[in-house]
């Protein structure tokens, strides 16, 4: 597998690159580019902070960018993998800065692979990742998995990421912690590990990059923490999860285990997680495509304020917005995580749609997290999230 | 027989009003002449919208006001504007005490209205007393609702709870039992200001709204206001943050009438305060890790109040101490009632754990309201065994 040096950043640029066939094969005739950075294509400007100040973002829905060659069979590959963020070009920034955007809520430096999965049902192993230097970065894993010939006819793959394997930030830092295994030691924060398991979980739901395998935490099975001398702590658990939204009767719960290392204090744990496989593939890509159709179809300008309205209710034409909006959210929240503060998306405020020429969704909207223990009711501009397409990641299709 | 259906038939209509009092609004409609009242008469009659008249108008007023249920909300809005009728949207803590009201007044022998104080935007603050025997200070259970506005489903869940206690009384032999021997005093919105705002302005709005002088930030957070380790651990002095202590204990006015009206009961045996969301059960102390000296206690008959909860629909609540268990607090109600001996102190976080949070759908309360009752009494039920 190349890593590729994400040099253009337009998906334009990115997809030529995957029709000549320098990506990471995936086997079957799909190939995805690996991870690059997500940044705003066609030339998009920062949007002027609105709504008290709220920056809002681009939430790119559908296929990628402008231009439209290098598709296998004349159909726009739709990019893969689940980016929530927009990373840094390769490596030639410095750790901790971003693309420099004013408001703090929309500068983002997320790597988000395009992870992608073997088509069988077991739990995928871990791929071992070399430490990082600190800061701890998302390092993209080998884009391997498997893909399907398409039909010509759909005018999406719904080729994103396949299920979870080996997903891992390196942990930071130098060396092992030092201090001996101990079980929720009383100096540890309290509720360390449903912590440590919430992290995980926002992790892996914005890796996984499809508003269909969203996870919830079920229960915490076993646990154990370490803390080291410079008081930053490794969390190992096994934890349950259910889908975020369930099926009428339908009990499929999931299990995922990982390594979570909380820095003093600092966001942004790194992680390293497995999980099985919670929605079957081509089941997973079928609604993701539904949603996509069902997205392509609303009415625009949306007449929404907020989603969900004081009471609660989510319109079900409306109901794909927020689950995107949970996906890119996942993103901002596994950032703000550290061993003592924790999020819930409370509500999706601002949301504004507008069509495009291409087949594109454009969605433009800030989310309301609820932040643990303070109470604050944080804004966060959601960063440029792509569906079914995950920036700058483009699936072509070899019929 | 036939008279059997038709008061089934009623008896059913009204309970599906009661399910369906929340996300309900109140229009009060202005009408100008006659003929805006018959095309409001026209609504209000045809029974596609299940419309219900609260106050018609009469020769001093011209203000309608009509109970809208929520599936009706939008075609209603648009008719009214179609045909030009001048309306507005009552905010929610006069439904809740339209409905308390309600509740006195079919329940006369039982229930009563009682004003306590008012906030500092001046409104009243009522509760609503259950008692079965005039006089006397007999020993009596505090429900606490709506302290933080933002936490609907547990204003949603008192209102329900009172019309429960009221209408079990004399039918469900254990609250007839705990109201033979305790009054039961509930507030379902001890933060009217709050909540207010929280209908009009901010969704999100957690604390009062007493300005703070030499700040721009509005509002004290009243559950770190009591006087229990009053700005210790688990607030702040900072005005701005949601959970500012405020400049002195009690400083709040929704907090001093509370505390106001139980020190001068003097009787009080059991204090529960109801919050969301989390899912969880739990007991002092939040202010310090220290374990409070009735802790084992109050675990058990937490633990129980909670596998009851969870007997209805499977919903599982955590159980413990408030620090340990979500984090210090201090200044909180249930601390200060706990060491103002109210030995029965707990704090209630309902549903859910963050999928919606504090926006609740509205089909979870009657839900949510059923099976926090199951816990309720199996908590007075205890007190009511265990007067001291």
């Amino acid at each position: 597998m190349q890593r590729r040096e994400a040099g253009s950043r337009t998906g334009l640029g990115a997809r030529r690159r995957v029709a000549a066939g320098k990506s990471c094969s995936l086997g079957e005739g799909v190939s995805i580019a690996p991870l690059v950075p997500c940044q705003r294509s066609r030339g998009w400007t920062s949007p002027a902070p609105r709504r008290g100040g709220a920056a809002a973002s681009r939430h790119r829905a559908g296929k990628l960018g402008p231009g439209r060659s290098g598709s296998g069979a004349g159909r726009r590959g739709p990019g893969a993998g689940s980016s929530a963020g927009r990373a840094r070009p390769g490596r030639t920034r410095a750790p901790g800065s971003g693309p420099p955007r004013g408001r703090r809520g929309v500068a983002r430096r997320g790597l988000i692979s395009s992870s992608a999965g073997a088509a069988h049902l077991e739990p995928v192993r871990r791929t071992p990742r070399p430490p990082a230097s600190m800061p701890p970065r998302l390092q993209p894993p080998p884009a391997s998995g498997t893909g399907r010939p398409r039909a010509a006819v759909l005018p999406l793959a719904l080729l994103l990421s396949l299920a979870l394997q080996g997903v891992a930030a390196a942990p930071a830092g130098a060396g092992e912690p030092e201090d001996s295994l101990r079980r929720q030691d009383p100096e540890l924060p309290r509720g360390l590990l449903e912590q440590a398991a919430r992290a995980a979980l926002h992790f892996v739901n914005f890796r996984a990059g499809s508003p269909s395998t969203l996870r919830v935490l079920a229960d915490v099975l076993e646990g154990r923490a370490r803390v080291n001398p410079k008081k930053e702590c490794q969390v190992d658990l096994v934890f349950t999860t259910d889908r975020y939204n369930p099926e009428e009767g339908e009990e499929r719960l999931g299990k995922c285990s990982a390594r979570v290392f909380f820095r003093n204090q600092k966001p942004r744990p790194a992680i390293n997680v497995t999980c099985t496989r919670l929605i079957e593939k081509n089941k997973r890509q079928q609604e993701d495509y539904l949603l996509y159709k069902h997205m392509k179809q609303l009415k625009t300008p949306l007449d929404v304020v907020s989603i969900p309205d004081s009471h609660g209710h989510i319109d079900p034409s409306l109901r794909p917005i927020w689950d995107l909006a949970f996906l890119g959210g996942s993103y901002v929240m596994w950032e703000k995580t550290t061993q003592f503060l924790h999020y819930y998306m409370a509500q999706l405020s601002s949301v504004n749609q507008w069509k495009t020429n291409d087949d594109a969704i454009d969605f433009d909207y800030t989310v309301l997290l609820h932040e643990f223990s303070t109470q604050e009711i944080k804004n966060k501009a959601l960063v440029p999230l792509k569906f079914p397409s995950f920036c700058p990641l483009i699936l072509t299709v070899h019929s | 027989m036939k008279w059997i259906l038709f008061f089934g038939a009623l008896i059913g209509l009204s309970f599906c009003g009661r399910e369906k009092f929340f996300g309900d609004q109140v229009f009060r409609i202005n009408v100008r002449n006659g003929d805006e009242i018959s095309k409001l008469s026209q609504l209000v009659n045809s029974d596609n919208f299940k419309l219900d008249v609260w106050k018609a108008p009469s020769a001093f007023s011209r203000l309608v006001d009509v109970l809208v249920p929520s599936v009706s909300l939008r075609p209603v809005k648009s008719f009214l504007k179609s045909q030009g009728l001048e309306y507005s949207v009552t905010i929610g803590d006069l439904q809740i005490y339209h409905e308390m009201d309600s509740i006195a007044g079919d329940f006369p022998d039982l229930a009563s209205r009682v004003k306590i104080g008012h906030s500092f935007e001046n409104r009243s603050m009522y509760v609503l007393k259950f008692g079965t025997a005039e006089g006397g200070r007999r020993p009596a259970v505090w429900l606490n609702a709506g302290i933080h506005s933002r936490e609907w489903i547990s204003v949603a869940t008192a209102i329900w709870t009172a019309r429960k206690v009221a209408s079990d009384y004399g039918k469900d032999p254990t609250i007839t039992s705990i109201l033979e021997k305790m009054d039961i005093f509930l507030l379902p919105v001890a933060n009217p200001d709050g909540y207010v705002y929280t209908q009009t302005q901010n969704r999100l709005w957690r604390k009062t709204r007493s300005i703070n002088p030499g700040s721009r930030c509005v509002g004290t957070d009243p559950n770190r206001n009591w006087n229990a380790s009053f700005a210790g651990e688990g607030a702040s002095d900072n005005p701005c943050s949601e959970i500012y202590h405020g400049p002195h204990a009690n400083s709040e006015v929704e907090v001093k009438s509370v505390v106001d009206f139980i020190q001068e009961h003097g009787n009080f045996k059991c204090f529960i305060d109801l919050h969301s969301y989390s899912q969880l059960l739990m007991y002092p102390y939040g202010y310090t890790v220290k374990k409070a000296p009735d802790a084992d206690e109050l675990d058990k008959v937490a633990r129980r109040a909670a596998k009851a909860l969870a007997s209805l629909s499977g919903t599982t609540y955590q159980v413990g101490p408030t620090c340990t268990t979500v984090y210090p607090a201090s200044g909180s109600s249930v601390d200060w009632a706990y060491d103002n001996g109210i030995k029965y102190a707990f704090t209630f976080e309902l549903r859910d754990t963050g999928h919606y949070g504090f926006l609740l759908p509205a089909n979870q309360i009657i839900p949510t309201a059923e099976e926090t009752w199951l816990g309720l009494k199996t908590i007075m039920e205890h007190v009511r065994d265990n007067l001291y």
